[in-house]
């Protein structure tokens, strides 16, 4: 951490502080320094840019460029801001995208959304909007949504247009002669889900992969700022109804932290055990849609069938099986009448896992056509891990020691044992095994967090009817948070911004890991054959709800 | 002759294919509805890879200005007779996401659909009981929603 | 051959209606017992324990609008679907069906049965090769070149592990062949009874060689466009290769329609029906292979021990059975 605050220190600082245990907190004079700085750190060994976060401070006409810098395997972090001029024209600053790859798609969601343009970036073009909104920067304060908003059908026939055109550019580019073509893969593709990859193929061989994203773009960071602080809840939420809970203990932990409330312990334990039982929502459906991708159904319905017991258990607590809202900044938002008949439901939900267990390692895990297919195929290596930013069961799948919930315990992660899930090779099969030693940590995890919750109740310092939840202030004070969790596809970050008195957040960014996971598609599948786009695209467990938020 | 007809109004009520189309979050509890423990294929249901071979499209949430030409052009695709199912509350208003102005609100308006499922999204037995109201719409042999109406009738796509 | 009869074999047995009862079974006997592997009911409400679905929904297919995609060639687009049931249940007379029709033997009793097996299974998959080009899809064409590249390297282990039972009973002809299997020419039989196994879920475009049609590569391969009619005409030329192929690997390896205690078409039956079953278990628990490695496994795998399954039974046939 010292090596870090003294090159800082070299630089023309407003300040530099420490920020949590994990965190350097610094703040730039001049937005000429950037790369300069960006370089510095590299060497370093903070080779590693988690996301892009620009903040709109209308009335000091300013832009506020957060720049969220990760050393991934000496867990330090520097949050480095830069403040830019606001008008179009001089709203630009130099990309580190020709530094650190990772940076990419989160400069260009920069861009679109806020106009801010980054100098020297391979490929600066409008990403994720849709073509309405080209030119227009909707996430600026300034944007007048609702004047936007009258002439849907001339927007909507402008998308259209653009359909038409690309495929006139791609009969025209491509012709008719020899074996080349571009296939969209999606978004009606039976695998797909709302993401086209346009496919530039040689027969059967890939030769480029230009995946297409904003199928489902909510506008969700957006949409945040209108609503309060705890309707903020139904918007983070919604970014993947996979793994529900966890992006709402995200959320909670900045909103506690601009406010400086501490929860309570059971409320700590309870989150541990809503927070996995999403994971293993989630990663059930991963498994299953691994195997999916290689025409097997049986396996994935295998796991929706253990999965529905999960889903029971979110069900018993807050009465919705996938939207379960269950989480909010304070603690958890229902009490536990009857804690005895809630666990009784989660044990057995992990012992109709445990019967099934032994079947599934030896027709699944073991299967050798699998194997055939999956073994050797799409590695990642520790440097693409650091490169790209590879996160959660990805990275792990390389041999990465990533997980947030030990590098920087949240919830009663620290009071918990757990240690690194690792694999070593990388490659599709180890992705497909990671998630499932992961299954297995998460149901360990509950057990633990069960059995500590029973006896702070039995020793009288828990009351699971009073606990769960601390009063929150109504009105926020002014303030900065960053948040992470370790969701099940990888890390999540959040940046909270709010203003004095403020009943609704400024400005939330929310950082999804699909979004690294998707920019590496091209590098995974280039040279593979048609039948790899699946498989490989499904070892990735890419969600595009929080592809596009 | 009457009564042949009626058969086959019948079997097509007794065998409804849908095309798989996912554009928001509600395919997920459609996944379940297809699961074990509700197994929707017990009616008859199943899905089929191409549109070309589906009865029914599912408007499965929230559609986005950017997927709303796709999803037009998927039920272009569709053979004759074909009906339009919406499920969640984002198809019919944009639910949740009703102020983001990146979420299509009058979907309804555009692409009638023949029953709604509300929720947020819908349990699998309420996607599943509004499946089976269709198929009484289909035995009384009622042309669907969206082929005498629709705002998609005047769009390109 | 009168004509009465003549008219029997095209339209009830083992022609047009015993070829449509048998789409009706086996589709619902696929989808039943994959379900139960899946953990679910499968058709359930629709008749007696859902025994109906696959009626409602081949009419259902059969009132729907037959959309031609219009940059489709519209002749071939909508002739093939026509030719391929009739190629395909042509191999229907030589199969000896059961000892009721001709004295046990197939409809057409020749000396070269095996040979004219093996060339009209042969030809169906080249139909479906131009139905793919006929529509005009990317993806339909993707489903076509993989079908011909399948069926290429698949007939090669296919034709040669059909050959062992003619090598072994020095005949050509399917009733000869069938009834002079014993238990013991069985038991030889076995590796190739295999290796014909294995070929003719190639064949057949089932898992794990279901390539040509994967949805989750290319959609639906070359029946992407098809719909209404012409779609459950496929799908009828696709179940009828099935029942041709899986009753001759009953009649050339498991006996045909010979059994315990009696000889009846109900044997037969039962063995087909046995070997769809295994079919559907290996569909239920194996994944698809890619199009390179399963050439890969055709070529330098299946191929090279279809060839040592021959030695074996000239081998058998010397020193065994002592010809």
């Amino acid at each position: 951490m010292e090596n870090i605050k003294n090159i800082l220190n070299k630089f023309d600082m407003e300040y530099v502080e420490d920020y949590k245990p994990t965190w350097v907190k610094a703040k730039l004079k001049n937005k000429e320094d950037i790369l300069n700085v960006v370089k510095a750190l590299k060497k370093e060994g903070v080779k590693t840019c988690s996301t892009i976060s620009p903040t709109d401070f209308i009335d000091e006409n300013k832009i506020e460029v957060n720049y969220f810098l990760e050393d991934l395997f000496n867990k330090r972090n520097v949050w480095l801001k830069v403040d830019i001029p606001r008008e179009l024209e001089n709203c630009e600053i130099d990309s580190i995208t020709p530094l650190m790859p990772s940076a990419d798609w989160h400069e260009l969601e920069a861009y679109s959304t806020f106009g801010v343009k980054f100098k020297g970036h391979p490929n600066l073009r409008y990403f994720l909007i849709s073509r309405d909104y080209y030119g227009k920067f909707p996430f600026r304060k300034d944007f007048d949504w609702k004047e936007h908003e009258k002439n849907l059908m001339q927007n909507i026939a402008e998308i259209t247009e653009e359909y038409f055109d690309e495929y006139e550019e791609y009969e025209e580019n491509v012709g008719h002669d020899g074996s080349r073509t571009v296939l969209n893969w999606g978004p009606t593709h039976p695998a797909s889900g709302p993401i086209r990859l346009k496919v530039y193929t040689n027969g059967e061989n890939v030769e480029k992969i230009d995946p297409d994203i904003g199928y489902v773009w909510r506008a969700l960071e957006h949409l945040a700022e209108r609503k309060d602080f705890i309707g903020t809840i139904v918007a983070v939420e919604r970014i993947c109804f996979m793994d529900n809970p966890n992006p709402m203990i995200c959320y909670s932990q900045a909103v506690e932290e601009i406010a400086g409330k501490e929860i309570t312990e059971f409320a700590k334990y309870m989150r541990v055990i809503l927070g996995e039982t999403g994971r293993i929502a989630s990663h059930l459906i991963s498994l299953g849609g691994f195997f999916g991708t290689m025409g097997l159904q049986t396996f994935s319905m295998w796991c929706l069938d253990i999965r529905e017991y999960f889903l029971d258990v979110l069900e018993d607590y807050s009465g919705a099986r996938i939207a379960t809202a269950c989480i909010e900044p304070g603690g958890v938002r229902y009490p536990l009448n009857d804690y005895k008949a809630w666990f009784e439901s989660i044990n057995k939900a992990i012992k109709k896992f445990e019967d099934t267990k032994d079947d599934i390692t030896d027709i699944f895990m073991k299967n050798p056509l699998m194997n055939t297919r999956a073994k050797g195929n799409g590695v990642f290596t520790l440097d693409d891990v650091a490169k790209y930013y590879l996160a959660g069961p990805i990275a792990r799948a390389s041999g990465a020691k990533i997980d947030v919930r030990i590098d920087e315990p949240y919830a009663a992660y620290d009071k918990l044992e757990m240690d690194y899930v690792t694999c070593e090779n990388g490659d599709a099969r180890d992705r497909l095994y990671i998630i499932f030693k992961e299954l297995q940590q998460a149901m360990d995890l509950i057990k633990q967090a069960m059995a500590k919750i029973e006896e702070g109740i039995s020793e009288g310092e828990m009351d699971p009817k009073k606990d769960h939840l601390i009063k929150m202030p109504k009105r926020m004070p002014a303030g900065e948070a960053v948040a992470r969790v370790e969701w099940a596809r990888g890390e999540m970050l959040m940046h909270l911004v709010t203003q004095e008195k403020a009943t609704s957040p400024y400005r939330l960014k929310l950082k999804a890991p699909s979004v690294n996971h998707t920019m590496v598609l091209d590098k995974l599948l280039k040279g593979k054959t048609l039948s790899d786009i699946p498989l490989l695209y499904g070892s990735m467990h890419i969600c595009q709800g929080d592809l596009d938020r | 002759m009457l009564k042949v007809l009626d058969f086959f109004n019948y079997a097509r009520s007794k065998s409804p294919w849908i095309v798989h189309f996912c554009s928001g979050c509600c395919s997920l509890e459609m996944l379940a509805a297809m699961g074990p423990r509700y197994d929707w294929e017990r009616y008859g249901y199943i899905m089929t890879p191409t549109p070309r071979q589906a009865d029914i499209m599912f408007i499965t949430g929230l559609v986005s200005k950017k997927i709303l030409p796709a999803l037009l052009r998927t039920y272009e695709q569709m053979p004759e007779p074909r009906y339009v199912m919406a499920i969640g509350a984002c198809a019919y208003d944009g639910g949740p996401y009703n102020d983001s102005a990146s979420v299509i609100k009058n979907m309804t308006e555009i692409l009638p659909a023949d029953v709604f499922v509300a929720g947020c999204p819908p349990r699998p037995e309420a996607i599943i009981a509004g499946l089976e109201e269709l198929k009484e719409k289909i035995k009384r042999g009622e042309p669907s929603a969206s082929s005498q109406g629709g705002l998609w009738k005047q769009m390109k796509f | 051959m009168s004509v009465g009869a003549m008219l029997f074999y095209i339209l009830v047995f083992p022609g047009l209606l015993f070829l449509l009862a048998w789409m009706f079974f086996v589709f619902y006997f696929a989808r039943k017992v994959l379900a139960y592997m899946h953990k679910r009911v499968g058709p359930h409400f629709n008749g007696p324990a859902g025994t109906l679905q696959t009626v409602f929904d081949v009419f259902k297919l059969l009132t729907k609008e037959s959309i031609t995609p219009k940059s489709a060639d519209p002749y071939l687009f909508n002739i093939i679907p026509i030719l391929a049931p009739l190629v395909a249940a042509l191999p229907v007379i030589l199969i000896p069906w059961t000892p009721l029709i001709n004295n046990g033997h197939g409809i057409l009793d020749t000396e070269y049965g095996v040979l004219g097996l093996v060339v009209l299974i042969g030809v169906e998959p080249f139909l479906l090769f131009l139905t793919g080009f006929g529509s005009n899809n990317k993806y339909s064409f993707l489903g076509g070149m993989r079908i011909l590249a399948q069926m290429v390297s698949m007939e090669v282990p296919f034709f040669l592990a059909a050959l062992s039972p003619a090598l072994l009973f020095g005949t050509m002809n399917l009733y000869e062949i069938q009834s002079q299997n014993t238990w013991l020419t069985a038991l030889i039989l076995l590796p190739g009874a295999v290796i014909f196994i294995i070929a003719m879920l190639g064949i057949l475009e089932q898992p794990p060689f279901n390539i040509p049609d994967a949805e989750q590569e290319i959609v639906y391969g070359f029946y992407t466009e098809y719909s209404g009619t012409n779609y459950v005409l496929l799908k009828f030329a696709e179940f009828t290769e099935m029942l041709v192929v899986l009753s001759a690997a009953t009649v050339l390896f498991f006996g045909g329609y010979r059994g315990l205690f009696f000889d009846s078409f109900w044997w037969l039956f039962l063995k087909v029906a046995m070997l769809a079953a295994v079919m559907v278990a290996i569909r239920a628990s194996n994944p698809r292979l890619r199009l390179d490695q399963m050439l890969k496994f055709c070529w330098s795998w299946l191929t090279p021990l279809a060839i040592l399954n021959l030695v074996w039974i000239i081998f058998a046939k010397i020193y065994i059975l002592g010809a």
